[in-house]
């Protein structure tokens, strides 16, 4: 931890905090324009009884004030507010039972992607112009262009109506959700595609590394193979594929949120999409900006990684 | 088990240059157009491409049966002679309304890569041309913007303007997907506007207008072009997404995605109700982005394969 590194986390921490502080007020906002409230409409839709859930929510004060309430209850307290749907259930707790839900699926789903995207990447390379090549090569590429719901389709296909049957009923409950078989299945569906960028990544940048003059001396030297292909062309082929480790996780939030829906994984992306279809604007702007803040992060995780494997770059 | 390296890192180096012809005048276009052309992954995504402007183009006139009719077969009807691909949940031709989806596909894609470039070109030029305090807060907003998962974005927007025709779904996916464009155009124009021909027009008086779209913006069109044609793919994709969320075309539109999204909850009774969406889906990104991948190859030749 040099003195620049802990400047570089700091200017990116700052960035971070801008970006929820941005995020939240143009959130905040857009919502108010909207016309009517998230109680018309509901049975009890008496004036008095009315101003009284307005009044309850603070939704009768003009809403810069209003805000900076929000933003101080974040501040002080960690309170995210009240849902408005969901009478007296406080945000906070429930966006962090949801985001336990949301990251053990992304976590399975990027260990997924990295593992079996790297070492079908470093195959299809090692064997370049042969038929592994060829078929790792036409998966990445049709991989690439598949959206995640159309995976899941198949998978569920294959599970429900394969391994299902063949498994007398066994295999894949569809009921609930916390036990560990019921991951891979919505993990794999979310984690194809970025797989596939990492594959053809991988195999790309290998190949440029695998031409290079020190790896011809590495064989010549008569090392191994193994030893060749994992320590002086590996650790020099990933740094490419970190790069994109930002972009993939933000990809797999963005994922999860389809993901979540089609498979009724009680996450945090089932849950943005069940609040703005039910106007429930206070679990939409707490989400959103949750969701920001865990990008943000993510990104400068994957940041500083970079040096660890590549001492050329500094902070 | 592992070949004798020499095999391919020779081979390689020997065979690569010698395609090469030298001294033919060839036009940077015409290069790019002989390289496209023999690559048979491309043209298998340009043919693909054509055919969907087609059916586009025809289903604005004809379709099998109207695609909003609903009852005209057993409902879940599987594939037959007068409805190849069978009929949906409420018994409407799968066919017709997949011709109707590829209309609305394109159009979301080519909307939202026009807009979206228009936007991008923009900032990017201003950005990398004036640099100073103007490139600050441009790329700031690029990385501000970053931080945020787009398709939140771009839900929220489609609720808040409370309207979901298709104009309104373009709009929202191009304010989300000029980022990249911005980049690369900034990062061209940096580099561009250094350039001795860029000094030598200044010099003769050109003003910054002129400069930027005479003289910079033609230099960097190869790299716009490719990033143009993969944001028809992303756009079609997050079209799907909205569609499938119920976010997008309004329900008797036949979206791709919704009516993957309508047929999903009867999977395991009647699969090709989503499937044949779902596939139409998946070949057309396959497609654009193989065309893509064709045009980037031969627009840039250090990308040889």
């Amino acid at each position: 931890m040099t003195r620049g590194t802990l400047l570089y986390i700091g200017q990116r921490t700052l960035l971070i905090v801008l970006t929820a502080f941005i995020v939240s007020s143009i959130v905040f906002i857009g919502v108010h324009q909207l016309p009517g409230n998230a109680f018309v409409g509901e049975r009890r839709t008496s004036a008095a009884s009315q101003q009284a859930l307005l009044q309850h929510y603070g939704l009768d004060k003009p809403w810069p004030q209003q805000y900076g309430t929000w933003v101080t209850g974040v501040l002080t307290r960690g309170d995210l507010g009240e849902s408005l749907k969901q009478r007296g259930q406080k945000i906070t707790p429930l966006l962090l039972r949801e985001a336990r839900v949301s990251v053990s699926l992304g976590l399975f789903a990027m260990a997924f992607c990295i593992i079996f995207g790297m070492g079908l990447g470093i195959l299809a390379a090692v064997k370049q112009n042969t038929w592994i090549d060829y078929v790792a090569s036409f998966l990445a590429t049709v991989g690439y262009s598949m959206p995640n719901f159309v995976t899941a389709f198949l998978l569920i296909l294959l599970t429900v109506t394969g391994f299902y049957a063949w498994s007398g009923g066994n295999f894949y409950e569809d009921i609930g959700w916390g036990k560990l078989e019921q991951i891979p299945v919505p993990a794999i569906a979310l984690g194809l595609l970025p797989m596939t960028l990492i594959t053809r990544l991988t195999r790309a940048s290998m190949l440029e590394v695998i031409r290079q003059d020190y790896v011809r001396t590495a064989w010549a030297k008569g090392l191994r193979s193994r030893v060749v292909i994992v320590r002086h062309a590996l650790r020099n082929a990933l740094i490419p594929v970190i790069t994109v480790l930002g972009p993939i996780t933000t990809g797999v939030i963005t994922g999860s949120v389809v993901i979540e829906y089609l498979f009724g994984i009680p996450g945090l992306g089932k849950e943005f999409v069940s609040s703005i279809f039910q106007r429930d604007y206070n679990v939409v702007i707490a989400v959103f900006t949750f969701y920001a803040v865990l990008v943000g992060l993510a990104n400068l995780a994957v940041d500083l990684v970079y040096p660890i494997l590549d001492p050329r770059i500094r902070y | 088990m592992a070949t004798a390296p020499s095999d391919y890192v020779f081979q390689d180096e020997f065979t690569a240059d010698s395609t090469y012809e030298v001294g033919e005048a060839v036009s940077l276009w015409k290069d790019a157009w002989r390289r496209l052309t023999s690559n048979y992954f491309a043209l298998f995504g340009l043919a693909v491409i054509v055919l969907l402007l087609l059916v586009a183009i025809v289903s604005q006139f004809w379709t099998p049966y109207p695609t909003w009719k609903q009852g005209i077969g057993p409902t879940y009807g599987g594939p037959s002679a007068a409805h190849p691909f069978g009929l949906d949940q409420v018994g409407r031709d799968i066919l017709s309304r997949l011709m109707g989806g590829a209309a609305i596909a394109l159009a979301v894609g080519l909307g939202t890569a026009l807009l979206s470039s228009v936007i991008g070109i923009a900032l990017g030029l201003l950005a990398g041309f004036y640099r100073g305090w103007v490139d600050t807060m441009i790329s700031l907003l690029i990385n501000v913007w970053y931080g945020i998962p787009d398709l939140l974005v771009v839900m929220l927007f489609v609720v808040i303007i409370n309207s979901r025709e298709l104009k309104w779904i373009i709009v929202a996916i191009s304010i989300t997907a000029w980022l990249n464009m911005a980049r690369l155009v900034r990062g061209q124009t940096l580099a561009l506007r250094e350039r001795e021909f860029v000094e030598a027009a200044r010099s003769i008086g050109t003003r910054d207008v002129g400069l930027l779209t005479r003289h910079i913006l033609p230099n960097a069109l190869g790299p716009i072009i490719v990033q143009a044609t993969y944001l028809i793919p992303a756009a079609i994709l997050f079209e799907a997404f909205l569609s499938f969320l119920g976010l997008g075309a309004p329900p008797p539109e036949p979206s791709w995605g919704a009516m993957c999204a309508e047929g999903y909850k009867s999977l395991q009774l009647a699969a090709h109700v989503t499937l044949v969406p779902a596939f139409a889906l998946a070949i057309t990104l396959i497609a654009l982005n193989a065309f893509g991948d064709g045009l980037r190859d031969a627009l840039d030749p250090r990308m040889r394969r």
